[in-house]
């Protein structure tokens, strides 16, 4: 593929009164774990929200493997599967069903269902639970489920936000495994964090915002800086920018 | 359509699977037919309960054998009158040229008793007018110089059936469409905030529309399958119960073809609309409990219109009155029972009627299902 899977381009965005997004550009490519890192409010949700076409940007595009947002939003969502802090699934379903059921909306015919979910399954080490209803999983179960859901239908950009808030360490690891063997697939992974031990481990590139700005871009390395650690020049970064 | 099959299976899925709606469902079907036995044990009860009759004087010849006829009890008292505030139903004080009623109109017994005296009192009359004549040579149907012979159409017990099913049926109807299906309707609007799915619905490339389309139909059937469900039952009891004897067979009640097709269609665009109503209803709530909360109103715009027919005899509604929502399904489904007959031109406005209001409840949860505030609120 040549060219970024997804491409920002100066996006605006207010919610109410708010501006929340100012001018907002980046460009991930395939095959790269791409990092979006900013404290607490800074726009990345947001930002993920515009990508997946679930808010529409005031100003400025977004494209994904060239489809714009705003101009086809189903071939965007088509190709896009996100992972999010809430791992809300359908409680009187089974794992299985769950999965399924977003298998089917995302587009897998009924000839494939049944190969891509044991697929997935198979994949996420889901086999003990799968036949169980969500609502007697564990957070761990459950975090799969969404992965699952968000995966069944082979999307080539998969995004992460914040997905480990709510987990314990065993679980967290097991969702940074992921992104590395995604990343090993050649898919596009944008990773929302504001735990920059993760970011600084897990991706090739970052883009920091605050406040609704970019203020920092490029190789984890060329971010970190002088710096010891990535911790220490998001710090600076985000003080001199406030 | 692919779509909305898929969504619709699904939350039928999850329906089945939820015990608050079975439990509903089954406890209107097992409902309806307790609360019918019940009031007409109550109803065999009351025509054929003896009523207690204190008196003085001396009861006039003849008219006691009619008082025993109509199971009123004659018991002599000291003072009819103090008596018939708790003791007796009625106090009657009988001196040789009048009778003084005394009777306390609060109570029904009271009532029931004075009815039956008051018939028995013109037979009586009647009577004794009729002897007086025939005494003095004069022929007796000179007080009735145009006889008149009744031919009812139906019989009593068809008379009272149709009234009975008027009454009930369109309020359980319309009861059972907007109640049966109301949990499922917030559980799959309200309750996909709640439990943080809404999200990672509105990412796969289904279209909102056909989202909704699928979770309108799903809550219908459930909405529908209790209203029937509840009615079924009713009626299966109803078979079960006389309600008197002509030519020697016991009569039941039972529903007309006619009739019993014009509730199924009616059910179906109630089911529709109430369903559209409430998950637009749903969605605009946060949680399930919110929308129990933004529902509870709907009862009363619900069944205010289904009530108030039932207290105005013979209201006879032009065209118009076929407009408004509800009130119409109840217009024409008693009209269908109570005279088995059906205005085509009223059936057809209540239906775009109907329609109209689904689609319009519709659209307004389509535009809320859209709108970002949603995500952002959620």
């Amino acid at each position: 593929m040549t060219g970024a899977a997804v491409r920002v381009d100066r996006l605006e965005k207010s919610l109410g009164p708010t501006r929340v997004l100012r001018g907002i550009s980046f460009e991930a490519q395939s095959g790269e774990i791409f990092g979006l890192l900013g404290p607490n409010g800074a726009g990345k949700t947001t930002t993920l929200r515009i990508i997946c076409t679930l808010l529409a940007p005031d100003a400025g595009s977004v494209e994904v493997l060239g489809f714009d947002t705003r101009s086809a939003p189903q071939e965007v969502r088509r190709r896009v599967g996100v992972v999010t802090a809430e791992i809300g699934v359908y409680p009187r379903l089974s794992a299985r069903e769950n999965i399924a059921y977003f298998a089917e909306l995302s587009g897998v015919l009924d000839g494939e269902l049944r190969r891509r979910v044991d697929a997935v399954i198979e994949r996420l080490d889901m086999g003990s639970f799968a036949r169980q209803r969500a609502e007697s999983l564990s957070s761990g179960q459950k975090q799969k489920v969404a992965i699952a859901r968000a995966i069944v239908h082979d999307p080539p950009v998969l995004m992460f936000d914040e997905p480990t808030s709510n987990l314990d360490v065993l679980a967290s690891r097991e969702i940074r495994d992921f992104m590395v063997e995604s990343r090993g697939r050649g898919k596009c992974v944008i990773f929302s964090t504001h735990v920059l031990h993760d970011a600084e481990r897990l991706c090739d590139r970052v883009t920091i915002i605050h406040q609704g700005r970019v203020v920092a871009g490029g190789t984890t390395a060329e971010v970190r800086g002088s710096h010891r650690e990535l911790e220490d020049s998001f710090l600076s970064l985000v003080e001199a920018a406030s | 359509m692919r779509d909305v099959a898929i969504v619709f299976l699904k939350e039928l899925r999850e329906i089945l699977r939820d015990r608050r709606t079975l439990t509903a469902i089954a406890l209107a079907a097992f409902a309806s037919p307790v609360v019918l036995f019940v009031i007409s044990q109550v109803s065999v009860r009351t025509a054929s309960q003896t009523y207690t009759v204190g008196y003085s004087g001396d009861v006039p010849a003849g008219l006691d054998i009619l008082f025993s006829a109509t199971s009123l009890k004659l018991e002599r008292v000291d003072d009819p009158a103090a008596a018939a505030r708790q003791k007796v139903d009625l106090g009657l004080v009988f001196s040789p040229s009048s009778v003084d009623e005394y009777y306390d109109p609060a109570r029904q017994s009271a009532q029931i008793a004075d009815i039956r005296f008051q018939t028995i009192l013109s037979r009586y009359d009647a009577a004794r007018i009729a002897a007086s004549l025939q005494e003095k040579g004069v022929d007796p149907s000179i007080l009735n110089p145009l006889p008149l012979t009744v031919h009812p159409l139906t019989s009593p017990a068809q008379a009272a059936s149709n009234s009975f099913l008027g009454f009930f049926l369109p309020y359980i109807l319309i009861t059972m469409c907007l109640t049966g299906g109301l949990s499922a309707a917030l559980d799959s609007s309200a309750g996909e905030r709640e439990r943080k799915t809404l999200e990672s619905l509105l990412l796969t490339p289904a279209s909102r529309g056909q989202v909704l389309i699928g979770k309108v139909l799903a809550v219908s059937t459930i909405s529908l399958a209790a209203a029937l469900a509840s009615i079924g039952s009713m009626l299966i009891a109803l078979s079960q119960i006389s309600f008197g004897i002509t030519g020697g067979r016991s009569e039941h009640i039972a529903l007309s073809p006619l009739a019993a097709l014009v509730m199924t269609w009616l059910a179906i665009l109630l089911a529709t609309s109430f369903s559209a109503v409430t998950i637009t209803l749903g969605t605009l709530a946060r949680s399930f409990r919110q929308g129990q909360a933004y529902a509870t109103p709907l009862y009363f715009i619900t069944i205010f219109p289904a009530s108030i027919v039932l207290f105005i005899p013979d209201f006879n509604p032009s065209l118009g009155y076929y407009l408004i929502p509800i009130l119409n399904a109840v217009l024409v489904l008693r009209e269908a029972i109570v005279h088995s007959t059906i205005s085509w031109s009223a059936l057809a406005v209540t239906t775009a009627s109907l329609l109209a209001t689904g689609g319009v409840c519709f659209y307004a949860a389509l535009r809320l299902f859209t709108r970002e505030a949603l995500l952002v609120r959620s």
